[in-house]
């Protein structure tokens, strides 16, 4: 009997509560959970982005971001996810990382967790290899895994990233096999290769556009060459068919009142045109694609797709 | 490129950038000097703030913290046995000796001329040569990083104590406890039991805080009324320009240990414990009286306090060349730099040379200030904490430590597991067990396993790969030298002492 006036209750204050958000959104600061430390990549991202959402959504907005950094960004993301889907709890979403974490451990959310609001970068992948490899081309890359199964060793930041995925998509289409050496993080990664202690390196577009004279980059993983670098040829001018990147966007929990969502898609569309929010991201070397709503839900949809298939055939822990 | 260093100048001496570095070194002491804060948590909470401030008063205030923290870790680790932060485990070995025989006041002002000597020696290494040093850094690969971290665990033979069989497992404690956390290659769980907390491993500072500063604070509390002997009428204090000609002869510990400092800052991941207890083990091996060490030799504060700040600033040349941090401090200073559109490399040089050149020139003078600043009026305030009476000494060092490690990752769990480490580290201080190497064990076990997997994925399983270049060798052998030449000594010196007697 309590129970259930309790239960209609918190049934009733939510009704009032969402018709008074449909109005009013946002009426308190609005917390942006990221997954990891601050000044890593995506909180630079958020917190560039922050200012510019606020504008869009107007009346004041305001949003806070919150780090809560740990396994991977996997502590933050599981905490969006329980969080109450009310519009005042956002969360920063990293691709493919997000998606392997649901296929390569156990995890306490799922592709279907969440309310998509928007990707705001795509850092694209590229070929990199050592300046004392000798190797320049991707046909000689191709030539010498051929040649040598195994013997390419490769630099990565980690297995069950972005990285990874472009190298079994590499081997896949080539039908070569190299040898991963996973490092943490791309820093490190991108050392060894300068030192040529490995000889060749997936990385992002961001992680080598200041290197390029200490590396050999072989080519871009995307549909068109990058405004970050471009004399680079992308990898389907030469002849292979290679798209893949590292994307991070912003979702919220599933269930968010319809209205709000369309507010906060609506705002984040706006950023794509936004000259001064481009300038600031490339100043903070971050290729921005802006992907809203259902088309971010599809690209979610592929990456795991993407990510089931490879853990099938090759799963990595 | 030294011009740019000379036109970075005026920029620095701009009222609020310098005075964000006075600022910084003043908190770095602070928070330093309270166990369970770090500098390396001070800067994580200030980047967020950096947004707003102009890139100079935010570096400045980063690199006054960072010179400032390095000192204030040395004030409780004199006084209390309590290393404020992880790099001043080794100022306790000898320090807190030196002021329960009276001479705290010394200690510390042989702490905070070292301190300084290391920063500016780290500082000029950085605006000099930071360009060939990072070139040096490049040489070292996963095999080659494996061998330092191997003869940096052999340098735990000195730290043994009384009882090797007791050290070697504090050693292998520590050890363990680096295994905890995901697997560095695969990313399996291990030992785990299903916390998402623990996936990371066992951060560093939760450690030590709990191993550390637990047993010195029950210690404290269990004989409230018992007087140290070491109220401020002992402390020894005299102004610190008379107790300067004692310390001249120090020139070769400060030469030496800062050498070890900025070398080991500019490999990464190490940072300023190994820096310290390499540079203690390495000046007590070339002391007349090795025997004094650990008694109380100021020699010994000078050498870990000159190498814990001479990594500072070195630790930053690969951090701002290659984007790899040298230590825990530099990897969360290179975020402040990204929130300011700082990228590091070679570029970064060129694109912002007043902004990175104006950076080094606040490590200079962040570390000249540590000696005005962290004088004499600092060292007597501290001091001065020692004068209030053990159970309320004892309270507040425990809320410190509470709120610092709660602040890590602002998680109770963290907490429970600190008490849980106090527990251990009090039965071991109880069994006599040395406590340093379980800190040696974890930094350089993790550190140890990963370049060396790293290593044998890139020789594809052939051990070989670790013997295959000249770096790696040089560093074997001195890793031999280290290991084999004391025990030849004491055989050939034995049947002389024989002699004798």
């Amino acid at each position: 009997m309590f129970n259930s006036i309790k239960y209609a209750t918190v049934i009733g204050a939510t009704l009032i509560a969402g018709a008074a958000m449909a109005q009013d959104y946002p009426e308190k600061p609005i917390e942006v959970i990221v997954g990891y430390s601050a000044g890593g990549g995506t909180d630079v991202m958020a917190r560039t982005a922050a200012p510019f959402i606020e504008k869009y959504l107007g009346d004041g907005a305001s949003l806070v971001v919150k780090n809560v950094p740990g396994a991977s960004g996997q502590i933050g993301v599981t905490e969006v996810a329980n969080a109450d889907p009310d519009g005042y709890t956002l969360g920063t979403f990293n691709l493919p990382g997000m998606m392997a974490r649901t296929i390569d451990r156990e995890a306490d959310y799922s592709a279907e967790s969440f309310t998509y609001l928007a990707n705001v970068v795509n850092d694209p992948n590229v070929i990199v290899t050592s300046k004392r490899s000798g190797i320049e081309t991707m046909d000689q890359l191709v030539e010498e895994a051929r040649a040598n199964p195994g013997a390419v060793t490769v630099g990565m930041s980690s297995l069950g990233g972005d990285d990874h995925f472009m190298l079994i998509k590499l081997q896949n289409l080539t039908e070569s096999e190299f040898t991963i050496v996973p490092f943490r993080g791309s820093a490190p990664a991108r050392t060894a290769l300068m030192g040529g202690h490995v000889a060749m390196g997936i990385l992002n577009i961001s992680e080598v556009a200041s290197f390029q004279d200490d590396l050999n980059v072989l080519g871009i993983a995307t549909t068109e060459r990058s405004d970050f670098a471009p004399d680079l040829p992308t990898f389907s001018e030469q002849g292979y068919e290679l798209v893949n990147g590292s994307m991070r966007g912003f979702v919220a929990p599933k269930g968010l009142p319809e209205d709000v969502e369309a507010k906060l898609v609506a705002a984040f569309e706006q950023l794509n045109g936004d000259e001064e929010f481009l300038a600031a991201m490339a100043a903070t070397s971050n290729p921005v694609e802006v992907v809203t709503g259902d088309d971010f839900q599809v690209l979610t949809q592929e990456l795991w797709d993407l990510a089931k298939a490879v853990w099938d055939e090759t799963p990595w822990n | 490129m030294y011009s740019d260093l000379l036109h970075a100048l005026p920029e620095v001496f701009g009222l609020t950038n310098f005075f964000a570095v006075i600022i910084g070194v003043v908190a770095g002491i602070v928070v330093g000097a309270m166990p369970g804060l770090s500098a390396t948590m001070a800067i994580s909470v200030l980047v967020p703030f950096t947004f707003g401030l102009e890139p100079l008063v935010a570096l400045g205030l980063m690199a006054g913290i960072y010179n400032g923290a390095m000192y204030g870790g040395a004030i409780p680790a004199v006084l209390l046995r309590i290393p404020g932060t992880p790099a001043a485990v080794a100022t306790t070995f000898d320090g807190y000796p030196m002021a329960q025989k009276g001479q705290g006041g010394f200690a510390l002002q042989v702490a905070v001329v070292s301190s300084s000597i290391g920063g500016i020696a780290s500082a000029f290494a950085l605006m000099l040569l930071a360009p060939p040093l990072s070139k040096v850094t490049l040489l070292f690969g996963p095999s080659e990083v494996f061998w330092v971290a191997v003869f940096g665990l052999a340098s735990i033979i000195f730290l043994l104590g009384g009882n090797p069989i007791k050290g070697l497992i504090s050693a292998c404690f520590g050890v363990f406890v680096s295994v905890i956390g995901s697997d560095p290659i695969y990313g399996n769980d291990r030992f785990t039991f299903g916390q998402l907390e623990l996936l990371d491993g066992i951060n560093m500072v939760i450690l030590l805080v709990g191993l550390y500063a637990l047993p010195p604070v029950i210690d404290l509390l269990e004989t409230p009324l018992k007087t140290d002997g070491i109220g401020k009428s002992q402390l020894g204090t005299e102004p610190i320009w008379k107790t300067l000609p004692r310390m001249k002869h120090f020139w070769k510990t400060w030469l030496r240990s800062s050498f070890i400092g900025i070398w080991i800052g500019i490999l990464p991941g190490a940072g300023g414990s190994m820096a310290a207890f390499m540079s203690y083990n390495e000046a007590r091996r070339a002391s007349k009286n090795p025997e004094a060490w650990g008694e109380g030799e100021p020699e010994g504060v000078a050498a870990a306090e000159t190498a814990n700040n001479a990594d500072t600033a070195s630790a930053l040349i690969p951090a701002l060349t290659l984007g790899i941090p040298g230590t825990a401090v530099a990897a969360v200073m290179l975020g402040g730099l990204l929130v300011h559109g700082l990228q590091p490399g070679p570029m970064l040089f060129r694109d912002n040379p007043d902004i990175v050149f104006g950076f080094m020139w606040q490590f200079l003078f962040g570390a000249i200030l540590l000696v005005l600043l962290g004088g004499s009026l600092a060292t007597n305030s501290f001091a001065r904490l020692l004068n209030l009476p053990r159970p309320l000494l004892g309270s507040i060092i425990i809320v410190l430590m509470l709120i610092g490690v709660y602040s890590i990752h602002g998680r109770m769990f963290d907490v429970y597991m600190m008490l849980g480490f106090g527990a251990v580290g009090w039965v071991m201080d109880k069994l006599k067990f040395p406590l340093p190497p379980v800190v040696l064990g974890l930094i350089l076990g993790g550190f140890a396993e990963e370049n060396l997997r790293l290593a044998l994925r890139i020789g594809r399983g052939d051990w070989m790969v670790l013997f295959s270049n000249v770096t790696s060798l040089v560093i074997v052998a001195l890793t031999v030298a280290v290991i084999v030449g004391p025990i030849l000594k004491k055989k050939f010196a034995r049947p002389k002492t024989q002699d004798a007697t």
